[in-house]
């Protein structure tokens, strides 16, 4: 039981947050407000890059670090806590789906210039009104002999634009598939969508989209390595979130502890005070149940349970804490001068993206009655 | 970082957890019971002293004084396991009395105390508060005053649980009523409760439990049984607390009551036809509970880890205190509603096994949000030490 941090985990968070700190300030985040243009900087991408931060969980046969999945979730803290304009988790995930499922003529040739950031990756798994990627409803492959045909309808795909390749699965009866396509091929449409936190992500449709057996990532075991990718991506969402919330939480301390009304610092009023403290509580079980999914998944354990219930943290961490951030900032909060605002929409973004409390909630209860979850 | 017991652990974990079920005869549980979860029935004090013969008792302690030098984490594996059996462990006087007492008693103390602890023969109740010092508890009335070697005692104490068994009180007194400020006048005792002038009568709870007022006239006990430094008990009562913190929020009742209404839940049928868990407000309930429990898990161990490393927190020990108690009482609450009606009767199991348990530890949840330390000073607490707030003097 070690809840401390080993001396390349801290120095992984130490250089990512110095290089945020440096790189990421209000006014760069605002030039991407309301969609000026897409949200992603691409100098500090290539400063990330150089500091071998693409490419944690990559090995170092295609030029990667070589650490574990819990750098990758620390590192994903610190993009929170900066709410930094870059692809980090869905490149670093679709890099990690193809090095564990690919064939070696894939890895090479696609991991060695993703690691180093030449070229972008994401992934394309969720679909309209369906938080399961296992069940892929609307989105359906046929093989002719020769090619895969997919038509369907992707959703919530983040950087599909920006991509130069899309980890993509489609159904054909109980079988699922995972495909690399390019965005550029014929029968694929793009369609950018305005979400809450000036993301790009897009709708992506596939009119009859051919595809050769040299781009199938994965066939006898899509559906595993859908999962596997998925469960990372709740726990890096998780982790994203312990960075926003705590960033906020933090904006609101030192903002109330000079706010001055009645002659005195407002965080001297108990009201104000022990809100904060309510928040405080709130983060740290954030924190802990999403280190313990991410701890988990590094060791490559099975870690359902305690996904699920990080993700119900985050979700109504992600709103409790956005509400009583503002309320204690009292006006100056809302005011788009001021950095805070920024941060509520991630708090937003992060608790719904993938399924709310609610939904979370009821899949927690369902493995609960099918007999999981009980303590040991 | 690595959120998982090591083999020795686990393999604690499985020796503690058939150690205790073969301790639980049926006689015993059933006093146990019928204590309210407090002990002090003869069954109950015969099975303190075998687990201190096997060793049991003290397991974080110095080898020095006995114990076997394994970190808070292992002993909170210990208390957990203790818990979850059913067994009320008086970890006040273990936990927390004793390692305060091995680290600032004088040698005469560490000497006739600390095997009679560990050995399960010697219970101590705390003795702070009073009618008109509670959440400001540096403001208590009892006093002690010189005689030659001797100090004399005089005061009342409310809320003094297990005092109606215990053998001993830890108390608090002042000793300088002419300090600058009023928490530098205080020092710690240990009274006999079988002391002349010391006596104690039942305070009935809300939840059924039995705790006491107790009243110290003209008590004389020596000088010896003072602890610490003169004037210096406050350091002692903060350090005291900050280990009983802990130990309040063990979630091991918790966690196997949750197992059995799950096992329940799926295992009984509804007139309607359906499982009790094939409701998907059931489902929810529990997956809330399920969710509650796992932090309070996480943030127990992540403070037993922090006591080993040496780094505790004041701020997240209090956090502890207030999520766990809160979070207790959601927990029967969402619980008590998914037995329904049966969470109402006490004197019927015929429904859910568990129900009469669930009907009274909603009753009896309300003492920890106050208990231990109001849970508005913790978070004053929380604000100003983990968040640099600054605050309202008092």
């Amino acid at each position: 039981m070690d809840f401390g941090l080993n001396q390349i985990q801290r120095e992984i968070r130490d250089l990512s947050r110095s290089i945020f700190k440096d790189n990421v300030t209000p006014e760069k985040l605002a030039s991407y407000d309301e969609y000026a243009m897409p949200r992603f900087d691409e100098d500090l991408w290539s400063k990330l890059a150089e500091a071998g931060l693409l490419s944690t969980c990559i090995d170092s046969d295609y030029g990667g670090s070589q650490f574990g999945f819990m750098e990758l979730a620390l590192l994903l803290e610190e993009v929170g806590r900066s709410i930094a304009p870059v692809p980090l988790a869905s490149h670093c995930l679709s890099m990690m789906g193809i090095q564990k499922f690919g064939e070696e003529k894939i890895r090479k040739k696609i991991l060695p210039e993703a690691a180093s950031g030449k070229i972008l990756l994401t992934s394309a798994f969720l679909e309209p009104m369906n938080n399961n990627p296992m069940s892929a409803h609307s989105t359906s492959y046929v093989f002719d002999g020769k090619n895969y045909i997919i038509s369907g309808r992707k959703q919530a795909v983040p950087f599909a634009n920006q991509a130069d390749y899309i980890l993509l699965s489609a159904a054909n009866g109980e079988d699922l598939v995972v495909f690399i396509i390019e965005p550029g091929a014929a029968g694929v449409s793009i369609k950018p969508l305005q979400v809450t936190s000036f993301e790009p992500q897009a709708e992506i449709c596939l009119n009859e989209v051919t595809v050769e057996s040299s781009q199938v990532v994965a066939v006898r075991d899509g559906s595993t390595l859908v999962k596997w990718i998925f469960d990372r991506m709740l726990s890096l969402i998780c982790m994203h979130q312990v960075g926003v919330t705590d960033a906020a939480m933090k904006m609101s301390a030192s903002y109330t502890s000079e706010r001055t009304q009645f002659g005195v610092p407002v965080a001297t009023f108990q009201a104000v005070g022990h809100r904060m403290a309510d928040s405080y509580i709130d983060i740290e079980c954030l924190r802990l149940t999403s280190y313990q999914a991410a701890s988990l998944l590094d060791l490559e354990e099975e870690a359902d349970i305690e996904l699920q219930i990080a993700k119900i943290w985050a979700a109504d961490v992600g709103h409790r804490l956005s509400y009583s951030a503002q309320h204690v900032h009292g006006g100056a909060g809302i005011d788009r001068d001021y950095p805070l605002w920024r941060y509520c929409l991630w708090l937003r973004h992060n608790e719904m993206i993938v399924g709310g409390s609610s939904y979370h909630t009821q899949q927690l209860g369902n493995l609960i009655a099918s007999g999981r979850g009980l303590f040991s | 970082m690595k959120i998982q017991f090591n083999t020795e652990q686990v393999k604690l974990k499985k020796e503690l957890r058939e150690y205790f079920s073969e301790m639980m005869t049926p006689a015993l549980k059933e006093e146990c019971e019928r204590d309210l979860g407090e002990g002090g029935g003869p069954l109950w004090r015969t099975a303190l002293k075998q687990m201190g013969r096997d060793g049991w008792i003290g397991m974080g302690w110095d080898e020095k004084w006995g114990g076997k030098g394994l970190t808070p984490l292992e002993q909170f594996i210990f208390v957990e396991e203790v818990m979850r059996a059913g067994y009320p462990f008086p970890f006040l006087t273990t936990e927390s009395v004793g390692p305060i007492l091995a680290e600032h008693g004088s040698d005469f103390l560490k000497k006739t105390f600390l095997p009679k602890i560990l050995s399960g023969e010697l219970i101590v109740a705390i003795g702070y508060s009073e009618p008109s010092a509670g959440t400001d508890l540096a403001s208590l009335k009892t006093t002690a005053i010189r005689e030659g070697d001797d100090w004399i005692i005089n005061g009342q104490k409310m809320w003094t649980s297990l005092a109606h068994f215990a053998d001993y009180t830890w108390l608090a007194a002042r000793t300088n009523p002419d300090a600058d400020k009023k928490h530098k006048g205080i020092s710690l005792f240990l009274v006999p409760n079988s002391a002349p002038g010391w006596s104690c009568a039942p305070v009935h709870t809300l939840g059924g439990i039995r705790t006491n007022v107790t009243y110290y006239d003209n008590i004389r006990i020596s000088d010896a049984y003072r602890v610490g430094g003169l004037n210096e008990g406050w350091k002692l009562i903060t350090s005291q607390l900050n280990r009983e913190r802990l130990s309040l929020i063990n979630f091991g009742p918790c966690s196997d009551l949750f197992n059995q209404i799950v096992k329940w839940a799926i295992t009984t049928v509804l007139p309607s036809g359906e499982s009790v868990i094939e409701q998907s407000w059931v489902q929810a309930n529990l997956a809330k509970v399920r969710a509650y429990i796992e932090c309070m898990k996480l943030i127990v161990y992540k403070q037993s880890w922090a006591m080993t490393e040496g780094n505790l927190d004041m701020a997240d020990a209090s956090a502890a205190k207030v999520y766990g108690s809160e979070a207790f009482i959601e927990i029967y609450r969402l619980l008590g509603e998914v037995v329904g009606y049966a969470g109402l009767i006490r004197n019927s199991d015929e429904i859910c096994p568990q129900a009469s348990k669930i009907e009274r530890l909603y009753r009896t949840a309300s003492i920890i949000t106050f208990g231990g330390g109001a849970n508005e000073i913790q978070r004053d607490i929380i604000s100003a030490a983990g968040l640099w707030m600054p605050r309202a003097s008092r």
